[in-house]
């Protein structure tokens, strides 16, 4: 496969970015996005240029690391596919790709294709936990947990912060994220001591660092965990119900 | 081969803040939007019915016409349900105007400098919010002057205002909508209504904190459309009529 691939390139934060267009001509159909900027990065390193910096770890859409802008589309033209997922096979040859970073003002490019995703941390770290001393494992049967609520909860904690969902919504906002956080935590007995007041420090850290929901549902569109729509509605759910429970911390 | 390691310490990004400190929280407009929105879409549905009536004749829709003005008479003085509802509205229209502009200028700067740009026409009403509520505000203010305060140019020629024994509401309606661009900007108003109402019940149901399933969500997306339109075509029959002289 023959490919053109044009990338943004950035110093680092402060640098002013552009595009810059790159030729791969011994692509597979078989390579991932990140073994596409691999074979790129060979072909740079052997001409004695700067390679792409990019970030990637697991490779099988568990870490969350590997987010970049495909075309437009955050991870790329596979819906709810993270970017290390993505197979040049739904491409065709002799395609032109543009590769961006995440875009949002709430991630500051690093360099190249990496962005900094720590407000995201600091939603987590504003609420994101159960502070209760958990002890020793329980035994297995002392807390009866419903399995269809187990499945519940397992499913929103499924997201893997990627940050897809802040650079697909056009208002940069972090509902997906954020409410997917809220809905597993409220859903378990271990997290309910604390919902109202870790609802309040979520909300209060994602009004902060990201922008307001519009329900533009682009979200779920990409994002490679397959949280459900129902998690942005958990964040107005969540906050209001917090505020009528006042200072209580349940 | 993978990232170069020397591209974190290049330098220590600086933490954005990409959303608001202060002010009225974001959920909260949002709620404040979605409960205005959810009572001006109840008043346009039962705008929409009263206007059809219209098509019972002359007399019956002149006669509610005056009946609004004296509903509850006298528990409620002259007009008092129609005072009512302006003032219930009016607040809502600020506050609604006035979220939408906040939100607005927060989801711009969250965004940043590189918008989200190609999205489909499953979100041509979302995205077109600002224009259709734009159209609607401009149409509320003219339709204003133009039926309820009969204020030339914007109303007719000949507009007869109410008196406490009588409503001319038939004659004044169909003096308007005969002059053709009215009743264009009309037609226009209500198609904007339709794409408002088709994304803002998805919106408030949403922000109300209800839970959907997405199955329930598309659903919920048809129904907005579908809401929007009944209420669209219902009243856009009627500057048809008076122009196909059906209504005279
Ligand atoms: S590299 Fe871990 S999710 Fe893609």
């Amino acid at each position: 496969m023959k490919l053109t691939i044009e990338v943004w390139r950035q110093e680092d934060t402060t640098t002013k970015g552009r595009f810059v267009t790159y030729q791969v001509d011994d692509a597979t159909p078989e390579m991932s996005l990140p073994e596409l900027l691999d074979r790129l990065n060979d072909q740079l390193v052997t001409a004695g240029e700067e390679p792409i910096a990019f970030d990637t770890d697991c490779r099988e859409g568990i870490c969350g690391t590997c987010g970049i802008t495909v075309n437009g589309v955050p991870h790329g033209k596979v819906p709810n596919t993270p970017t290390c997922r993505q197979n040049l096979r739904s491409y065709d040859d002799g395609e032109h790709l543009k590769l961006e970073p995440f875009r949002a003002a709430s991630f500051p490019v690093v360099r190249d294709l990496v962005v900094d995703r720590s407000a995201l941390d600091r939603v987590i770290a504003s609420g994101g936990y159960v502070s209760v001393d958990a002890g020793t494992a329980p035994d297995a049967d002392t807390r009866q947990i419903p399995f269809k609520v187990a499945e519940q909860a397992l499913d929103f904690s499924a997201c893997i912060g990627c940050g897809a969902c802040i650079a697909a919504c056009p208002n940069g906002a972090a509902h997906l994220f954020a409410g997917a956080l809220l809905s597993h935590m409220s859903t378990l007995p271990q997290g309910k001591p604390e919902r109202s007041k870790r609802a309040r420090g979520v909300v209060a850290t994602t009004e902060e660092e990201f922008g307001p929901c519009s329900v533009y549902a682009e979200c779920v569109e990409v994002c490679p965990a397959g949280i459900p729509i129902s998690a942005i509605s958990a964040v107005n759910r969540e906050a209001a119900r917090a505020a009528i429970r006042r200072n209580k911390d349940n | 081969m993978s990232a170069p390691a020397h591209s974190r310490s290049a330098s220590t990004p600086s933490t954005p803040h990409a959303g608001h400190k202060g002010g009225l929280p974001s959920v909260y407009a949002k709620l404040i939007m979605a409960a205005t929105g959810a009572i001006f879409a109840i008043f346009v549905l039962v705008h929409m019915i009263g206007n059809l009536k219209i098509y019972m004749g002359a007399e019956a829709f002149n006669s509610y016409a005056h009946w609004l003005r004296m509903a509850f008479y006298p528990v409620l003085p002259y007009e008092g349900l129609l005072w009512i509802m302006r003032v219930v509205l009016s607040v809502c229209l600020v506050a609604h105007v006035y979220c939408a502009l906040l939100l607005r200028r927060r989801g711009a700067t969250a965004r940043g400098r590189w918008k989200r740009r190609g999205l489909g026409l499953d979100v041509f009403a979302a995205r077109t919010m600002m224009v259709t509520g734009v159209v609607l505000l401009l149409f509320i203010v003219f339709h204003i002057l133009d039926l309820t305060l009969g204020m030339s140019p914007a109303g007719p020629d000949g507009f007869q205002h109410a008196t406490h024994e009588a409503s001319y509401a038939y004659s004044n309606l169909v003096a308007s909508f005969n002059r053709l661009p009215v009743a264009l900007f009309y037609i226009l108003a209500m198609g904007c209504l339709a794409l408002h109402l088709a994304h803002g019940v998805v919106s408030a149901v949403v922000d109300f904190g209800v839970g959907v399933r997405p199955r329930v969500f598309s659903a919920l997306a048809g129904l907005g459309l579908l809401f929007g339109l009944v209420i669209a075509i219902g009243n856009i029959t009627i500057p048809v009529a008076v122009l196909t002289g059906v209504l005279q």
